[in-house]
């Protein structure tokens, strides 16, 4: 019973939050908090339980958000209709990029992530039927309810926290299966887990593929509340940076670290956009910089991590 | 019958050379020690054999069936074990888990539980400790849980790679006492050890490396009486 407490008391806030906090301001906050936590869960399988530090997600979440949206300005079809294709390139790219990238170690894959995150943007930048440097649009007014375009952002509130369920609901499972168990063992000694027979490179592209899917998923519902996406909001290394930063500071590999990296950063992140205003738009950078700099130094698994250092030893397993 | 046999192995990191010749022997039954001083080749040629680095010449025959070139799991699916240089254990994982782990190459899962009781009646320690973190335990507990692990696998060649590093005398004394019980059970050792004298102590054969090649070879008996050992190995005479 104690184990359900916490997800429980969890399950209860998220699904009255919009009911308390009514005002647009704070129910756009939500809606953000929670598509942010589906981007970093996402990412959280491949650099956090797999411990492949990506800096080029991105890729991912732009496959999403253009396919929706490319779907929309070439056939006149529903943005949400994108989705699935957006998956499938996502994956595609992932298998692509992955099989030789995930053969390297530590901070050159990272490397090769963010060369290929900006390689993608800037070719995005000059493909026309990507809508170029202008970027594309969603439909000005809802047409049909599949068009899934509101004014309020409860719904996407609510369209989000069933995805976020899911998504987390994928990790849990994959968390306790044998794959879930052979990446933390790759996490902790790549080689051990080689000699051991353990097919790393296969473990990790299957994560890799699995993270990329997911990812591309919240960069669609990025483009159905946004109804836009240009190479900067689509394809720009600052998102990377979010899903990673927001994994870590919440405990990458935990969970529920990501969500909760979310429900601080983004909120933060909004209170000082709004303070700032277009002055500021550089100090974005400088918080995430400080952000890094902090968990580094204090607490390199997370908030988190706080509370399960006194954790038990995990459970026996039925391998 | 030879076991293991190791012809010419060629080892490159990049431009550098891990090793340059390498020839051994490992026959059924034998307890057999690589000798040499730090980078001599010891930990390279181990890890070629278990197909963690790929040879870039001569060649690795286990069992009568070449096994240079093929993948790490591969090779260990033909039951050769390795317990690693410095352990490299699954620190944020229990003990059981860590041991679990090395049951992967296993093709009848039924069969990790019986060698898990093996293992725990091997090392009771390990029993004591289940489920600890592997990283919160002593260097001597560590040596065993990467041993156990190894022994998980079921092999029919174990081989360890620095078992004495790093370890209290006592635990040295424990370790060894419990590699022979094993070696008596009828378990192929190929061993690296930069303690010369307990490795001559245990071993039946060593070979002995010097910059990347086999220089000299022999019964541990003739070894350790022989007066060039000692010069070439530990640079005394």
């Amino acid at each position: 019973m104690k184990k359900l407490l916490w997800p429980g008391i969890t399950a209860v806030l998220l699904l009255a939050y919009p009911l308390v906090f009514t005002t647009p301001f704070q129910q756009r906050l939500g809606a953000l908090v929670l598509l942010y936590a589906i981007a970093a869960s996402a990412w959280n399988i491949v650099g956090g339980y797999a411990g492949q530090i990506s800096v080029g997600h991105v890729v991912f979440f732009g496959c999403g958000a253009y396919a929706s949206l490319a779907l929309f300005t070439h056939t006149g079809l529903p943005p949400v209709l994108g989705m699935p294709l957006g998956i499938a390139a996502a994956v595609g790219i992932a298998a692509i990029i992955g099989t030789p990238t995930l053969r390297l170690s530590g901070h050159y894959f990272s490397m090769a992530t963010i060369a290929v995150a900006e390689l993608a943007r800037l070719v995005t930048t000059n493909t026309e039927f990507l809508g170029a440097a202008v970027g594309l649009s969603g439909p000005t007014v809802p047409r049909t309810w599949l068009d899934l375009s509101f004014i309020s952002s409860v719904p996407y509130y609510y369209l989000f926290l069933a995805v976020l369920v899911i998504t987390l609901g994928i990790t849990w499972w994959m968390e306790r299966s044998r794959i879930g168990f052979y990446l933390r063992a790759i996490r902790d000694s790549e080689k051990a887990a080689r000699s051991l027979g353990a097919r790393a490179p296969r473990v990790k592209l299957i994560a890799y593929l699995l993270s990329a899917g997911l990812t591309s998923v919240a960069g669609s519902l990025y483009a159905l509340m946004f109804q836009f996406v240009d190479p900067e909001s689509g394809l720009g290394i600052l998102i990377s940076v979010k899903m990673l930063i927001m994994a870590a500071l919440g405990g990458a590999g935990l969970l529920f670290g990501p969500l909760v990296g979310a429900a601080i950063l983004v909120p933060l992140e909004e209170i000082s956009n709004s303070l700032l205003g277009g002055r500021g738009a550089g100090l974005t950078f400088v918080l995430y910089g400080a952000i890094i700099v902090l968990i580094a130094r204090f607490r390199p698994d997370g908030i988190l991590g706080l509370f399960q250092s006194a954790r038990k030893a995990p459970e026996k397993h039925d391998a | 019958m030879t076991l293991l046999s190791i012809r010419n192995l060629e080892v490159h990191y990049g431009d550098l050379i891990g090793v340059a010749d390498v020839s051994l022997d490992v026959a059924e039954g034998e307890v057999v020690a690589l000798l040499g001083s730090n980078g001599a080749g010891k930990t390279t040629t181990l890890n070629a054999v278990a197909g963690l680095i790929p040879a870039s010449g001569g060649s690795i025959t286990f069992a009568g069936e070449r096994i240079d070139g093929k993948p790490a799991y591969a090779v260990v699916s033909r039951r050769i074990g390795l317990s690693p240089e410095g352990w490299r254990l699954f620190v944020g994982q229990s003990v059981e888990n860590n041991l679990m782990l090395g049951a992967t190459p296993l093709a009848d899962r039924s069969r990790a539980a019986p060698l898990l009781e093996r293992v725990y009646a091997i090392f009771p320690r390990l029993a004591e400790r289940r489920l600890q973190l592997a990283g919160t335990m002593s260097g001597g507990e560590r040596q065993m849980l990467a041993v156990g692990r190894a022994l998980m696998s079921d092999p029919r060649l174990l081989m360890l790679d620095e078992p004495s590093l790093g370890l209290a005398p006592a635990t040295v004394e424990i370790m060894y006492e419990t590699l022979e019980r094993l070696h008596g059970e009828g378990l192929t050792i190929l061993l690296a050890e930069q303690s010369v004298e307990l490795a001559l102590e245990f071993a039946d054969r060593a070979y002995v490396l010097q910059v990347g090649r086999t220089v000299m070879s022999g019964t541990a008996s003739d070894l350790a009486d022989d007066p060039e050992v000692q010069k070439v190995y530990l640079g005394m005479g």
